[in-house]
Protein backbone atom coordinates (compact mmCIF):
# COMPACT_ATOMS: atom_id res chain seq x y z
CA UNK A 1 0.00 0.00 0.00
CA UNK A 2 1.97 3.53 -1.04
CA UNK A 3 1.77 6.34 1.60
CA UNK A 4 -0.68 8.43 0.02
CA UNK A 5 -3.17 5.58 -0.19
CA UNK A 6 -2.24 4.88 3.61
CA UNK A 7 -2.75 8.35 4.38
CA UNK A 8 -5.78 8.91 2.56
CA UNK A 9 -7.09 5.74 4.25
CA UNK A 10 -6.25 7.33 7.73
CA UNK A 11 -8.31 10.27 6.93
CA UNK A 12 -11.35 8.09 6.18
CA UNK A 13 -11.23 6.11 8.90
CA UNK A 14 -11.01 9.64 11.42
CA UNK A 15 -13.97 10.80 9.37
CA UNK A 16 -16.23 8.07 9.56
CA UNK A 17 -15.84 7.01 13.55
CA UNK A 18 -15.50 10.68 14.47
CA UNK A 19 -17.19 12.82 11.87
CA UNK A 20 -20.44 13.53 13.98
CA UNK A 21 -19.36 11.96 17.16
CA UNK A 22 -17.84 14.36 19.59
CA UNK A 23 -18.69 12.12 23.31
CA UNK A 24 -17.03 8.88 20.88
CA UNK A 25 -13.56 10.90 20.02
CA UNK A 26 -13.03 12.10 23.60
CA UNK A 27 -12.79 8.74 25.32
CA UNK A 28 -11.03 7.36 22.52
CA UNK A 29 -8.23 9.96 22.64
CA UNK A 30 -8.56 10.37 25.95
CA UNK A 31 -6.89 6.77 26.35
CA UNK A 32 -4.57 7.02 23.55
CA UNK A 33 -3.23 9.71 25.42
CA UNK A 34 -3.14 7.95 29.23
CA UNK A 35 -0.81 5.26 26.78
CA UNK A 36 1.37 7.52 25.14
CA UNK A 37 1.77 9.13 28.78
CA UNK A 38 2.70 6.07 30.19
CA UNK A 39 5.04 4.82 27.15
CA UNK A 40 6.79 7.96 27.59
CA UNK A 41 7.34 7.05 31.21
CA UNK A 42 7.89 3.30 30.57
CA UNK A 43 11.02 5.01 27.70
CA UNK A 44 12.07 6.89 30.04
CA UNK A 45 13.24 4.48 32.25
CA UNK A 46 14.07 1.69 29.82
CA UNK A 47 16.70 4.42 28.06
CA UNK A 48 17.81 6.00 31.22
CA UNK A 49 21.80 4.79 31.72
CA UNK A 50 21.48 6.05 35.66
CA UNK A 51 18.77 3.96 36.93
CA UNK A 52 20.93 -0.04 37.69
CA UNK A 53 19.44 -2.95 35.62
CA UNK A 54 17.94 -4.63 38.95
CA UNK A 55 15.99 -1.42 39.86
CA UNK A 56 14.27 -1.05 36.50
CA UNK A 57 13.10 -4.71 36.73
CA UNK A 58 11.09 -3.66 39.72
CA UNK A 59 10.08 -0.04 38.09
CA UNK A 60 9.43 -1.39 34.81
CA UNK A 61 6.40 -3.53 36.11
CA UNK A 62 5.65 -0.96 38.72
CA UNK A 63 4.97 1.83 35.77
CA UNK A 64 2.83 -0.31 33.28
CA UNK A 65 1.02 -1.31 36.65
CA UNK A 66 0.05 2.23 36.77
CA UNK A 67 -0.65 2.93 33.21
CA UNK A 68 -3.06 0.41 33.69
CA UNK A 69 -4.91 1.54 36.87
CA UNK A 70 -4.97 4.89 34.95
CA UNK A 71 -6.41 3.28 31.54
CA UNK A 72 -8.71 0.95 32.74
CA UNK A 73 -10.24 3.71 35.41
CA UNK A 74 -10.71 6.16 32.87
CA UNK A 75 -11.77 3.75 29.97
CA UNK A 76 -14.46 1.86 31.89
CA UNK A 77 -15.82 5.09 34.14
CA UNK A 78 -16.21 7.67 30.75
CA UNK A 79 -17.23 5.21 28.57
CA UNK A 80 -20.37 4.33 31.32
CA UNK A 81 -21.07 7.71 31.58
CA UNK A 82 -21.27 8.22 27.59
CA UNK A 83 -22.90 5.04 27.27
CA UNK A 84 -25.87 5.75 29.36
CA UNK A 85 -26.05 9.47 28.99
CA UNK A 86 -26.54 8.43 24.87
CA UNK A 87 -29.07 5.86 25.94
CA UNK A 88 -30.80 8.30 28.10
CA UNK A 89 -31.61 9.99 24.87
CA UNK A 90 -32.23 6.91 22.59
CA UNK A 91 -34.59 4.84 25.02
CA UNK A 92 -36.64 8.70 25.34
CA UNK A 93 -36.27 8.87 28.53
CA UNK A 94 -34.49 12.44 28.23
CA UNK A 95 -36.15 14.29 25.32
CA UNK A 96 -36.17 18.30 24.64
CA UNK A 97 -39.32 19.65 24.82
CA UNK A 98 -39.91 19.95 20.73
CA UNK A 99 -39.36 16.67 20.19
CA UNK A 100 -41.84 14.96 23.33
CA UNK A 101 -44.49 17.31 21.78
CA UNK A 102 -43.79 16.11 18.43
CA UNK A 103 -44.34 12.28 19.16
CA UNK A 104 -47.08 13.00 21.49
CA UNK A 105 -48.83 14.92 18.73
CA UNK A 106 -47.77 11.83 16.34
CA UNK A 107 -49.42 9.79 18.77
CA UNK A 108 -45.74 7.99 18.93
CA UNK A 109 -45.23 8.40 22.88
CA UNK A 110 -46.11 4.67 23.14
CA UNK A 111 -43.32 3.12 21.35
CA UNK A 112 -40.49 5.15 23.64
CA UNK A 113 -39.93 5.65 27.21
CA UNK A 114 -38.27 1.85 28.55
CA UNK A 115 -35.06 0.42 28.60
CA UNK A 116 -35.27 -1.95 25.33
CA UNK A 117 -37.14 0.91 23.37
CA UNK A 118 -35.15 3.45 20.15
CA UNK A 119 -36.59 6.38 19.52
CA UNK A 120 -34.75 6.62 15.86
CA UNK A 121 -36.65 3.42 15.29
CA UNK A 122 -40.62 5.25 15.97
CA UNK A 123 -40.41 7.32 12.76
CA UNK A 124 -39.34 10.58 13.83
CA UNK A 125 -39.70 13.47 10.88
CA UNK A 126 -36.49 15.16 9.24
CA UNK A 127 -36.60 17.86 11.31
CA UNK A 128 -37.38 16.26 14.84
CA UNK A 129 -34.09 13.59 14.01
CA UNK A 130 -32.30 16.78 13.18
CA UNK A 131 -32.92 18.20 17.06
CA UNK A 132 -32.65 15.14 19.01
CA UNK A 133 -29.72 14.93 17.31
CA UNK A 134 -28.24 17.87 18.42
CA UNK A 135 -30.22 17.54 22.01
CA UNK A 136 -28.13 13.84 21.74
CA UNK A 137 -24.65 15.57 21.39
CA UNK A 138 -24.47 17.64 23.89
CA UNK A 139 -26.00 15.23 26.33
CA UNK A 140 -23.25 12.84 25.30
CA UNK A 141 -20.65 15.72 25.42
CA UNK A 142 -21.78 16.21 28.92
CA UNK A 143 -22.03 12.79 30.31
CA UNK A 144 -18.69 12.19 28.72
CA UNK A 145 -16.78 15.48 30.43
CA UNK A 146 -18.23 14.62 33.59
CA UNK A 147 -16.81 11.00 33.34
CA UNK A 148 -13.76 11.93 32.80
CA UNK A 149 -13.93 14.29 35.84
CA UNK A 150 -14.83 11.99 38.17
CA UNK A 151 -12.27 9.36 36.72
CA UNK A 152 -9.40 11.67 36.10
CA UNK A 153 -9.68 13.97 39.43
CA UNK A 154 -11.47 11.43 42.16
CA UNK A 155 -11.20 7.97 41.40
CA UNK A 156 -7.68 8.12 40.19
CA UNK A 157 -5.68 9.67 42.25
CA UNK A 158 -7.63 8.09 45.61
CA UNK A 159 -7.28 4.35 44.15
CA UNK A 160 -2.81 6.12 42.70
CA UNK A 161 -2.98 7.23 46.74
CA UNK A 162 -4.32 3.91 48.09
CA UNK A 163 -1.57 1.68 46.16
CA UNK A 164 1.73 4.14 46.44
CA UNK A 165 0.72 4.17 50.63
CA UNK A 166 0.68 -0.02 50.16
CA UNK A 167 3.85 0.19 48.79
CA UNK A 168 5.57 2.46 50.66
CA UNK A 169 4.52 0.29 53.47
CA UNK A 170 5.68 -3.03 52.03
CA UNK A 171 9.17 -1.48 51.00
CA UNK A 172 9.72 -0.61 54.78
CA UNK A 173 8.52 -3.88 56.05
CA UNK A 174 10.46 -5.59 53.37
CA UNK A 175 13.76 -3.38 55.00
CA UNK A 176 12.78 -4.38 58.22
CA UNK A 177 12.59 -7.93 58.05
CA UNK A 178 15.86 -7.99 55.47
CA UNK A 179 14.43 -9.84 52.69
CA UNK A 180 15.18 -6.87 50.10
CA UNK A 181 18.34 -5.43 48.60
CA UNK A 182 19.02 -1.84 49.78
CA UNK A 183 19.22 0.08 46.48
CA UNK A 184 15.36 -1.41 46.06
CA UNK A 185 14.11 -0.67 49.05
CA UNK A 186 15.71 3.30 48.87
CA UNK A 187 13.00 3.49 45.78
CA UNK A 188 9.60 2.68 47.71
CA UNK A 189 10.12 3.49 51.05
CA UNK A 190 12.12 7.27 51.06
CA UNK A 191 9.62 9.68 52.35
CA UNK A 192 9.51 11.37 48.60
CA UNK A 193 8.12 8.86 46.74
CA UNK A 194 4.78 10.76 46.94
CA UNK A 195 6.09 13.43 44.96
CA UNK A 196 8.82 11.99 42.56
CA UNK A 197 8.97 8.67 41.92
CA UNK A 198 12.08 7.14 41.86
CA UNK A 199 12.68 6.45 38.36
CA UNK A 200 11.98 10.23 37.79
CA UNK A 201 13.78 12.05 40.70
CA UNK A 202 17.06 9.95 38.92
CA UNK A 203 15.37 11.19 36.30
CA UNK A 204 14.85 14.87 36.62
CA UNK A 205 11.48 14.39 35.37
CA UNK A 206 8.09 14.13 37.24
CA UNK A 207 5.83 10.98 36.51
CA UNK A 208 1.62 11.11 35.82
CA UNK A 209 1.45 14.04 33.09
CA UNK A 210 -1.43 13.36 31.84
CA UNK A 211 -1.66 14.78 27.96
CA UNK B 1 -5.78 -2.76 26.60
CA UNK B 2 -6.73 -6.11 25.47
CA UNK B 3 -9.72 -7.33 23.24
CA UNK B 4 -10.82 -9.35 25.99
CA UNK B 5 -10.65 -6.64 28.67
CA UNK B 6 -12.09 -4.39 26.51
CA UNK B 7 -15.25 -6.38 25.84
CA UNK B 8 -15.73 -6.93 29.64
CA UNK B 9 -15.78 -3.01 30.35
CA UNK B 10 -18.46 -2.40 27.15
CA UNK B 11 -20.14 -5.19 29.05
CA UNK B 12 -20.09 -3.67 32.30
CA UNK B 13 -20.79 -0.71 30.76
CA UNK B 14 -23.98 -1.91 29.38
CA UNK B 15 -25.44 -3.92 32.47
CA UNK B 16 -24.38 -0.38 34.11
CA UNK B 17 -26.74 1.70 31.35
CA UNK B 18 -29.56 -0.73 31.44
CA UNK B 19 -30.14 -0.43 35.39
CA UNK B 20 -29.61 3.19 35.07
CA UNK B 21 -32.13 3.41 32.27
CA UNK B 22 -34.98 1.18 34.24
CA UNK B 23 -34.46 3.15 37.45
CA UNK B 24 -34.73 6.71 36.38
CA UNK B 25 -38.00 8.30 35.31
CA UNK B 26 -38.98 10.21 32.23
CA UNK B 27 -37.67 13.55 32.34
CA UNK B 28 -38.42 16.22 29.76
CA UNK B 29 -35.71 19.38 29.25
CA UNK B 30 -38.75 22.12 29.20
CA UNK B 31 -37.04 25.44 29.16
CA UNK B 32 -35.99 26.56 25.78
CA UNK B 33 -32.74 28.31 27.04
CA UNK B 34 -31.86 24.52 28.66
CA UNK B 35 -32.06 22.82 25.30
CA UNK B 36 -30.35 25.63 23.17
CA UNK B 37 -27.38 25.22 25.91
CA UNK B 38 -27.32 21.71 25.54
CA UNK B 39 -26.72 21.75 21.62
CA UNK B 40 -24.41 24.12 21.98
CA UNK B 41 -22.12 22.34 24.30
CA UNK B 42 -22.81 19.44 21.53
CA UNK B 43 -21.19 21.53 18.91
CA UNK B 44 -19.01 23.44 20.50
CA UNK B 45 -17.10 21.73 23.23
CA UNK B 46 -14.58 19.70 22.01
CA UNK B 47 -11.16 18.77 23.27
CA UNK B 48 -9.08 21.79 24.31
CA UNK B 49 -11.94 22.80 26.36
CA UNK B 50 -13.02 19.16 27.75
CA UNK B 51 -8.99 19.46 28.63
CA UNK B 52 -9.35 22.79 30.42
CA UNK B 53 -12.58 22.01 32.42
CA UNK B 54 -11.00 18.30 33.51
CA UNK B 55 -7.86 21.05 34.54
CA UNK B 56 -10.03 23.49 36.53
CA UNK B 57 -11.87 20.86 38.22
CA UNK B 58 -9.15 19.11 38.48
CA UNK B 59 -7.84 21.98 40.71
CA UNK B 60 -10.71 21.70 42.86
CA UNK B 61 -10.30 18.21 43.70
CA UNK B 62 -6.97 16.84 43.80
CA UNK B 63 -5.19 18.91 45.98
CA UNK B 64 -7.61 17.99 48.56
CA UNK B 65 -7.33 14.53 48.12
CA UNK B 66 -3.58 14.68 48.65
CA UNK B 67 -3.99 16.84 51.84
CA UNK B 68 -6.47 14.29 53.20
CA UNK B 69 -4.35 11.16 52.40
CA UNK B 70 -4.10 10.11 56.12
CA UNK B 71 -1.73 7.24 54.96
CA UNK B 72 1.55 9.81 54.91
CA UNK B 73 2.94 12.15 57.44
CA UNK B 74 1.93 15.65 57.04
CA UNK B 75 5.31 17.35 55.16
CA UNK B 76 4.41 14.26 52.43
CA UNK B 77 0.69 15.50 51.96
CA UNK B 78 1.56 19.35 51.44
CA UNK B 79 4.22 18.67 49.18
CA UNK B 80 2.49 16.16 47.79
CA UNK B 81 -0.34 18.45 47.15
CA UNK B 82 1.96 21.46 45.95
CA UNK B 83 3.59 19.17 43.33
CA UNK B 84 -0.31 17.92 42.21
CA UNK B 85 -0.68 22.01 41.64
CA UNK B 86 1.77 22.74 39.58
CA UNK B 87 1.09 18.86 37.67
CA UNK B 88 -2.32 20.22 37.00
CA UNK B 89 -1.27 23.90 35.79
CA UNK B 90 1.25 22.70 33.24
CA UNK B 91 -0.23 20.31 31.79
CA UNK B 92 -3.38 22.23 31.41
CA UNK B 93 -1.44 25.19 30.07
CA UNK B 94 0.36 23.12 27.50
CA UNK B 95 -2.72 20.33 26.98
CA UNK B 96 -5.20 23.30 25.78
CA UNK B 97 -3.06 25.70 24.06
CA UNK B 98 -1.28 22.38 22.04
CA UNK B 99 -5.12 20.73 20.81
CA UNK B 100 -6.93 24.33 20.04
CA UNK B 101 -3.05 25.29 18.27
CA UNK B 102 -3.30 21.96 16.36
CA UNK B 103 -7.33 22.16 15.33
CA UNK B 104 -6.53 25.10 14.16
CA UNK B 105 -3.82 24.08 11.93
CA UNK B 106 -6.07 20.97 10.72
CA UNK B 107 -8.73 23.45 9.69
CA UNK B 108 -5.99 25.38 7.41
CA UNK B 109 -5.88 23.09 5.46
CA UNK B 110 -8.72 20.79 5.45
CA UNK B 111 -11.25 23.36 3.22
CA UNK B 112 -13.61 21.57 1.44
CA UNK B 113 -14.03 22.56 -2.23
CA UNK B 114 -16.71 24.96 -2.33
CA UNK B 115 -14.09 26.95 -0.24
CA UNK B 116 -11.39 27.01 -2.92
CA UNK B 117 -11.99 30.05 -4.97
CA UNK B 118 -9.41 32.30 -5.85
CA UNK B 119 -7.35 30.12 -3.05
CA UNK B 120 -3.61 29.76 -3.59
CA UNK B 121 -2.12 26.02 -3.81
CA UNK B 122 -5.59 24.61 -3.61
CA UNK B 123 -3.73 21.10 -2.77
CA UNK B 124 -2.04 21.76 0.14
CA UNK B 125 -5.21 23.53 1.68
CA UNK B 126 -7.31 20.28 1.04
CA UNK B 127 -4.21 18.30 2.29
CA UNK B 128 -6.33 17.11 5.48
CA UNK B 129 -9.84 17.33 3.85
CA UNK B 130 -11.00 13.13 3.44
CA UNK B 131 -11.98 12.02 0.01
CA UNK B 132 -15.92 11.98 1.17
CA UNK B 133 -15.87 15.49 1.83
CA UNK B 134 -14.05 16.19 -1.56
CA UNK B 135 -16.36 14.15 -3.50
CA UNK B 136 -19.38 16.06 -1.99
CA UNK B 137 -20.61 13.10 0.21
CA UNK B 138 -19.37 15.22 3.55
CA UNK B 139 -20.40 18.73 4.13
CA UNK B 140 -20.02 19.12 7.68
CA UNK B 141 -16.46 18.43 8.61
CA UNK B 142 -16.36 20.50 12.18
CA UNK B 143 -16.30 17.06 14.44
CA UNK B 144 -13.63 15.64 11.68
CA UNK B 145 -11.30 18.67 11.83
CA UNK B 146 -11.33 18.47 15.90
CA UNK B 147 -11.08 14.69 15.77
CA UNK B 148 -8.01 15.15 13.34
CA UNK B 149 -6.57 18.06 15.51
CA UNK B 150 -6.96 16.55 18.68
CA UNK B 151 -4.81 13.25 17.44
CA UNK B 152 -2.14 15.10 16.30
CA UNK B 153 -2.35 17.11 19.25
CA UNK B 154 -1.73 13.67 21.11
CA UNK B 155 1.63 12.84 19.43
CA UNK B 156 2.84 16.64 19.66
CA UNK B 157 2.49 16.20 23.63
CA UNK B 158 4.24 12.85 23.62
CA UNK B 159 7.50 15.05 23.41
CA UNK B 160 5.98 18.24 24.79
CA UNK B 161 5.34 16.51 27.76
CA UNK B 162 9.12 16.00 28.34
CA UNK B 163 10.31 19.46 27.10
CA UNK B 164 7.70 21.78 28.36
CA UNK B 165 5.43 19.78 31.18
CA UNK B 166 8.22 18.33 33.01
CA UNK B 167 10.41 21.21 33.72
CA UNK B 168 7.46 23.32 33.94
CA UNK B 169 6.04 20.91 36.60
CA UNK B 170 8.91 21.06 38.54
CA UNK B 171 9.95 24.72 38.39
CA UNK B 172 6.65 25.40 39.53
CA UNK B 173 6.47 22.72 41.81
CA UNK B 174 10.27 24.14 43.88
CA UNK B 175 8.09 27.64 43.99
CA UNK B 176 5.03 26.39 46.08
CA UNK B 177 7.83 24.01 47.86
CA UNK B 178 9.40 27.08 48.87
CA UNK B 179 6.20 29.01 49.88
CA UNK B 180 4.84 26.40 52.04
CA UNK B 181 8.71 26.40 53.61
CA UNK B 182 9.04 30.22 54.11
CA UNK B 183 4.89 29.54 56.06
CA UNK B 184 6.18 27.04 58.07
CA UNK B 185 9.67 28.86 59.24
CA UNK B 186 6.94 32.21 59.84
CA UNK B 187 4.89 29.45 62.11
CA UNK B 188 7.65 28.62 64.27
CA UNK B 189 9.03 32.08 64.58
CA UNK B 190 5.78 33.64 65.80
CA UNK B 191 5.84 30.26 68.00
CA UNK B 192 8.71 31.13 69.87
CA UNK B 193 7.81 34.31 70.37
CA UNK B 194 4.41 33.50 71.77
CA UNK B 195 6.35 31.42 74.40
CA UNK B 196 9.30 33.91 74.69
CA UNK B 197 6.82 36.52 75.58
CA UNK B 198 4.52 34.17 78.00
CA UNK B 199 7.35 33.23 79.94
CA UNK B 200 8.40 37.21 80.59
Amino acid sequence: MSKSSLFNGFKTLVAKHYGSNTGKMLIHTGVIGWILSSAAQVAAIVINDKIPKEQKMYLIPQEIADAAVNIVSFYAITQTFSSVAKRLVTSGKLLPKSVKDWMSVKGLLGKIGNSTSDIYKAGLSASAKKRLDMFKEGIDVIGTTAGSILSCNIVTPIVRNEIAANRQKTGIAKLNSGTESVSNINSVSHKREFIARPSMQNFTNSSYLKI
Amino acid sequence: MTNLSINSINGAARSVTGAVIRAVPEVTVNYKRANKTIAWIGKKISSPQNRLILGVSALLSQPFIDLNNRKVDEDTRKISAARTVAKIIAGTLTGVAIRAGCIKAIDAFSKLPAQLKNVKNPKLKTLFTPEAALNGVLKDLTHYKKALGTIISLVVMTFTNFLIDAPLTKFLTNKFVDKIHEKDKAKVVKLQTNKEVAHE
